[in-house]
């Protein structure tokens, strides 16, 4: 616990580190010296311009968007004492991706854009709500995880079917922006979307991070937890409520960006041990970083054309990843 | 803390697992329920802990109900050592004892030193203070189920509960911990622990309390509880009780000795 400000300190430094990184590269040719000028109050309206309608919020979109992912797999691994959870496990991105999926298939995508995100925000909404019927209907009374979990998956499947009919009735432009979509990426940033993003994470971030100390006592099981004072079912349901808003949000404004919100929070538990008063801040930090360097990979490589930005998180995590484990297994 | 007429049955059950037990757990006591498997230990042990509600009869904490207690509030005065707990998620001992802190503590409130003075005294007492900084998983069963008495102790509650706390363990651990409940009682908690070791019991318990089928088939002191026709009866098992034959103050202690069956 005594190293815990330092940590996140650290954490927080390499996240200015980043938002500086994403922002000094792009595909318009300006660079760190041209963000230099602007920070000094020296540079031309078109630079301005470039920085603060374009990189500034798509930097802010990616930073927030892979904190929410850490911060949520963090509370589902927590909630549902499993390592293998992650922030869709529970069908979030399937009801969010139905929903999208649903727009652009319609053409409405083509005369609103700013009708997809809505479409995918009610669509997760509308799974996060269902999934939560479904289990409490099954479990009386109490919120039984294993059951959760369950209706998440068979609900998430049937949601993939939904996604897979809807795109066979497709044609092709809007198959392909769909499928784009559903990688995750995040170029449609602009202030409204980051903004109200930032609007739903900032009260689920501080209910979850609220709870960083039932999730401790409720990783030694339910009953151990209400031994220790406590409230289990409330702590349970404000954590899927919350965690689950969030993905819905980040999934919203950035579609499905996997592997962040599961690789994040098991490399903060490698370096730093399992105590979510530091787990929590730490994955949403580290999943800020994580996004943002993946987002300015995703940007640079093929430009001034973009991979999905999804894309690039399961290619450099995975490995990643793997890397860690093996240190971890060997010590 | 004071159970009066417990009667609980579990849902879809014919019989009921606990039947009108009455027992009072005392500050300076300890009082160990024994009785075979499925007598309903475990579930009296949830319905005076709060984690069952029984059906008839209640638990009064000093004239309070335990059902109008809130969560934080029934663990300050009750704290519960449960069979056996897992997680996929390894924390060190420190970390594991500390979280007997949090009825303490608001939500957005840190740890302060008195906390952690609680939690260090907490291990100290129950002999893991050595291997704070060691992960739970690396511990053998007994220091485990010590850790886990001393996250127990750091809730700083009156009453302490253990289910089975020996199962297990191998013969020193066994004496070491019943030692350490000793150890709790003297210092004046109200300890109540669920056993299969009716031998242990017999010497380290102040009174006993023998479950039947979730009746109390008898109570009272070691030597009153535990006759042989009351345990033949309950556990359906010829045995002779026999008085322990010493060095020590538990000399005369009834211990329990199951017959073999000879061969044909």
């Amino acid at each position: 616990m005594t190293h815990t400000p330092r940590r996140l300190a650290l954490l927080a430094l390499v996240v200015v580190a980043a938002i500086a990184l994403s922002v000094s590269f792009g595909a318009s040719g300006l660079g760190p010296a041209d963000l230099w000028r602007f920070l000094a109050g020296e540079a031309d309206p078109t630079t301005r311009s470039i920085l603060l309608q374009l990189r500034l919020p798509r930097a802010v979109l990616a930073a927030l968007v892979g904190g929410a992912l850490g911060l949520c797999g963090c509370t589902f691994q927590a909630l549902l004492r499993n390592p293998l959870a992650e922030p869709y496990v529970l069908g979030v991105s399937g009801g969010a991706a139905v929903g999208a999926v649903a727009v652009v298939v319609t053409g409405i995508g083509l005369r609103f854009p700013w009708m997809l995100p809505l479409g995918a925000f009610a669509g997760a909404l509308a799974a996060m709500a269902l999934v939560l019927a479904v289990a409490r209907r099954a479990s009386p009374g109490r919120m039984d995880t294993r059951v959760l979990i369950l209706s998440g998956v068979i609900i998430g499947a049937f949601f993939n079917a939904v996604i897979l009919l809807l795109l066979s009735l497709a044609d092709v432009e809007s198959f392909r922006s769909a499928i784009f979509w559903m990688m995750g990426n995040l170029s449609g940033a602009d202030w409204a979307s980051t903004g109200l993003l930032a609007l739903l994470l900032v009260p689920g971030a501080l209910a979850v991070l609220s709870l960083a100390r039932a999730f401790n006592l409720l990783s030694r099981g339910e009953e151990v937890a209400f031994y220790l004072g406590a409230s289990v079912q409330r702590v349970k349901l404000t954590a899927y409520l919350a965690a689950s808003l969030m993905v819905a949000a980040a999934v919203a404004a950035g579609g499905v960006i996997g592997f962040v919100g599961l690789i994040v929070p098991h490399a903060v538990r490698l370096a730093w041990g399992n105590d979510h008063r530091l787990l929590l801040p730490a994955s949403f930090l580290a999943g800020t970083a994580f996004l943002l360097l993946a987002d300015t990979v995703a940007r640079l490589v093929v430009a001034p054309a973009e991979l999905p930005t999804g894309v690039v998180t399961a290619v450099a995590g995975v490995p990643f990843f793997v890397a860690l484990l093996l240190r971890g297994g060997r010590r | 803390m004071e159970g009066r007429d417990l009667s609980f049955t579990h849902p879809r059950a014919d019989a009921a697992a606990v039947r009108r037990v009455s027992l009072s757990v005392s500050p300076g006591k300890l009082l160990a329920v024994v009785g075979p498997n499925g007598a309903g230990k475990t579930t009296l042990l949830k319905l005076l802990s709060g984690s069952l509600t029984p059906q008839e009869g209640g638990v009064t904490l000093d004239d309070r109900a335990l059902s109008d207690l809130g969560d934080r509030d029934r663990a300050l005065a009750i704290a519960v050592v449960p069979q056996s707990e897992s997680s996929p998620f390894p924390v060190t001992v420190r970390e594991m004892v500390g979280m007997g802190r949090y009825a303490h503590l608001g939500p957005w409130e840190r740890s302060g030193d008195g906390d952690r003075a609680v939690v260090e005294d907490a291990m100290a007492r129950c002999a893991v203070a050595e291997f704070a900084d060691r992960h739970l998983g690396e511990l053998s069963g007994g220091e485990r189920q010590r850790a886990r008495i001393a996250r127990a102790l750091a809730q700083e509650a009156p009453v302490l509960l253990l289910d089975e706390p020996t199962a297990g363990l191998d013969l020193r651990y066994r004496m070491e911990l019943f030692h350490l409940l000793r150890e709790l009682r003297g210092a004046g908690l109200g300890v109540l622990v669920i056993t299969h070791d009716l031998n242990l019991a017999a010497r380290f318990a102040d009174r006993l309390l023998l479950l039947d089928r979730g009746r109390a088939r008898a109570r009272g002191a070691p030597d009153e509880t535990l006759s042989r026709e009351s345990l033949e009866a309950v556990y359906d098992w010829p045995l002779r009780v026999v008085p322990h034959p010493g060095p020590g103050s538990d000399t005369g202690a009834p211990q329990t000795v199951p017959l073999r069956k000879e061969d044909p």
